[in-house]
């Protein structure tokens, strides 16, 4: 058991020092494609529109100004469903900086946010 | 610890495995990528084993019963806390994976904490105890009160893993099914165990010196006795005395004799500092006992069914054959094969040779070996019949591994080899 111990604990080390290194090495982002991205104009909605989609299966919500869409992203997120299922449907820029416990989301989250933001708060 | 399985060997597993497969089944995931799962199956799956590991470590003669014996217990304590750990490890490795589906730099950003929040803090805190607390487990050469010491981070590491989900998800039901088990179990083990609060007073009434490195001490309770059975150990914390310093730890003595009024004799060989400074033990002592533990003799006792009997002893492990011995004369056919350094060293020696001379079923041989090991085929040559006896073994590992592929060799049936040997580390 000893040996397993150390065997495993090692890897571990290993691989973790393996991201490290694919963090500081490996690019993800294709770099040939040089032309400018023409962002399009960010979609209005309003709170009453947000309201809408408030189900589990159709699920935005209103934070800091920006319409998000977490329909595809509420099974992946770590709290208990019952903790972000009732700000479906709602401004939830509260539950967003304060969680359920008072702390904000971390920068981690703050870059999978933009992955889901479909238009602004009118 | 005895070769032979019976049902409740199988309980402290069985206890293992439903909690965890419990757990897992609670909080399967569905519908999400695979690395994902995995980070959830593994989390949920290393901490139920965690709770579980925590359960087998409750020190309770009426549930170490059930669960097949505080031996079998500590095995799979061991066992579970490896398995759980090996999974916890995964946890972190396979989020930081599913980070890398879609980008490298992802994986990172999931592992390094300064990029997290304080509840992922707890996480790697949590993991990095266990780690402490296994690798401080691991160092056999620590002294026993510095490696107890260390283990307790383990159970730090425990209750900050369970911060860590809790911090993440709230009061889910599954963690606190696992909160309420850890809770019970951590408490029970610490106060009713390690601060005494179950054991049973009892104080020391004689001490006799048997050998230069051994002495044995006549336990007297001070409220009800407990029964004990010969072969079986209690866990001893001894107190202060008029001069005498106690170190205060529980430490498992095999008992050496039962008293008709409820004391109990135990043998102290000097083997490391504790012991060392038990062999300045003076009358009056008071001391926590809790137990007894083990089932080691049992079967020999019980003289179903009829089997000759062949009991090796190795130095200290004398002790569970002079309480079978001087409870009764044998019932069997018995001969006991008493191995020791030299002959100063021997303790009972001149209570067994007395034992021989009048027990006509009892035989005595000795040897006295310098070297490392003795002669054992050739010890084990002068035994007859010795595939049709029950053979009982106590003493040094080295000693125990030896013989049993011998005894094996010479055709003893593996369900007739019995060995104990204390290994609570």
């Amino acid at each position: 058991m000893r040996k397993l111990f150390i065997i495993s604990t090692v890897i571990f080390w290993l691989a973790v020092a393996g991201f490290w290194l694919a963090d500081l090495y490996m690019t993800t982002i294709p770099v040939t494609d040089v032309s400018p991205v023409v962002e399009p104009a960010a979609k209005g909605y309003l709170l009453a529109e947000v309201a809408g989609h408030a189900k589990q299966d159709d699920c935005w919500m209103a934070i800091e100004g920006s319409v998000y869409d977490f329909t595809t992203y509420l099974p992946d997120h770590p709290s208990a469903p019952e903790l972000i299922l009732p700000w479906c449907g709602k401004e939830a820029t509260q539950a967003w900086q304060t969680k359920n416990k008072g702390r904000a989301h971390s920068s981690r989250a703050n870059q999978l946010l933009e992955k889901y933001r479909i238009g602004t708060l009118r | 610890m005895t070769k032979r399985l019976s049902p409740r060997s199988f309980t402290a597993p069985s206890v293992a495995l439903i909690l965890v497969l419990t757990v897992v089944w609670m909080t399967f995931p569905e519908e999400i990528p695979f690395w994902r799962s995995l980070a959830i199956v593994t989390a949920w799956g290393g901490s139920g084993l965690l709770a579980a590991n925590l359960v087998l470590m409750v020190r309770e003669p009426h549930i170490a019963r059930q669960l097949g014996g505080l031996e079998s217990m500590y095995r799979w304590h061991h066992r579970s806390g490896m398995i759980a750990y090996l999974l916890l490890l995964c946890h972190p490795l396979a989020l930081a994976l599913n980070g890398w589906v879609e980008a490298p730099q992802l994986a990172w950003q999931t592992l390094v904490p300064w990029a997290q929040s304080w509840p992922l803090w707890l996480g790697w805190a949590a993991l990095v105890l266990l780690m402490f607390g296994l690798a401080a487990t691991f160092a056999v050469r620590l002294p026993y009160r510095r490696w107890r010491a260390f283990h307790f981070a383990l159970g730090l590491g425990v209750v900050l893993a369970l911060a860590h989900v809790y911090a993440l998800l709230g009061g889910a039901d599954t963690l606190v099914l696992l909160i309420v088990v850890t809770g019970v179990a951590l408490g029970w083990r610490l106060i009713a165990s390690d601060l005494g609060m179950a054991s049973h007073p009892y104080r020391v009434t004689q001490v006799v010196r048997q050998t230069g490195g051994m002495i044995e001490a006549l336990l007297s309770p001070c409220a009800a006795a407990i029964t004990v059975a010969p072969g079986q150990f209690v866990l001893v914390a001894f107190g202060d005395g008029k001069t005498y310093r106690g170190c205060g730890e529980y430490h498992p003595f095999t008992v050496s004799g039962i008293e008709a009024d409820g004391g109990l004799r135990i043998g102290i060989k000097a083997l490391g500092a504790c012991s060392q400074r038990l062999q300045s033990l003076e009358p009056e002592v008071l001391v926590r006992l809790q137990g007894p533990f083990g089932t080691f003799l049992s079967g020999s006792l019980s003289g179903s069914p009829f089997a000759q009997q062949l009991w090796i002893a190795g130095g200290v492990g004398i002790t569970p054959f002079m309480a079978a011995l001087r409870a009764h004369a044998c019932i069997w056919p018995t001969t006991l094969i008493y191995l020791f350094r030299k002959e100063a060293d021997a303790a009972f020696l001149d209570e067994l040779t007395a034992l021989a001379t009048t027990d006509p079923q009892f035989e005595l041989l000795t040897d006295a070996s310098d070297k490392e090991l003795p002669d054992f085929p050739e010890l084990l040559g002068k035994i007859g019949q010795i595939t049709a006896r029950e053979v009982y073994i106590c003493g040094p590992i080295p000693m125990v591994e030896a013989l049993l592929p011998l005894l094996r060799e010479m055709g003893v049936a593996e369900e007739s080899i019995h060995f104990e040997r204390f290994d609570f580390r």
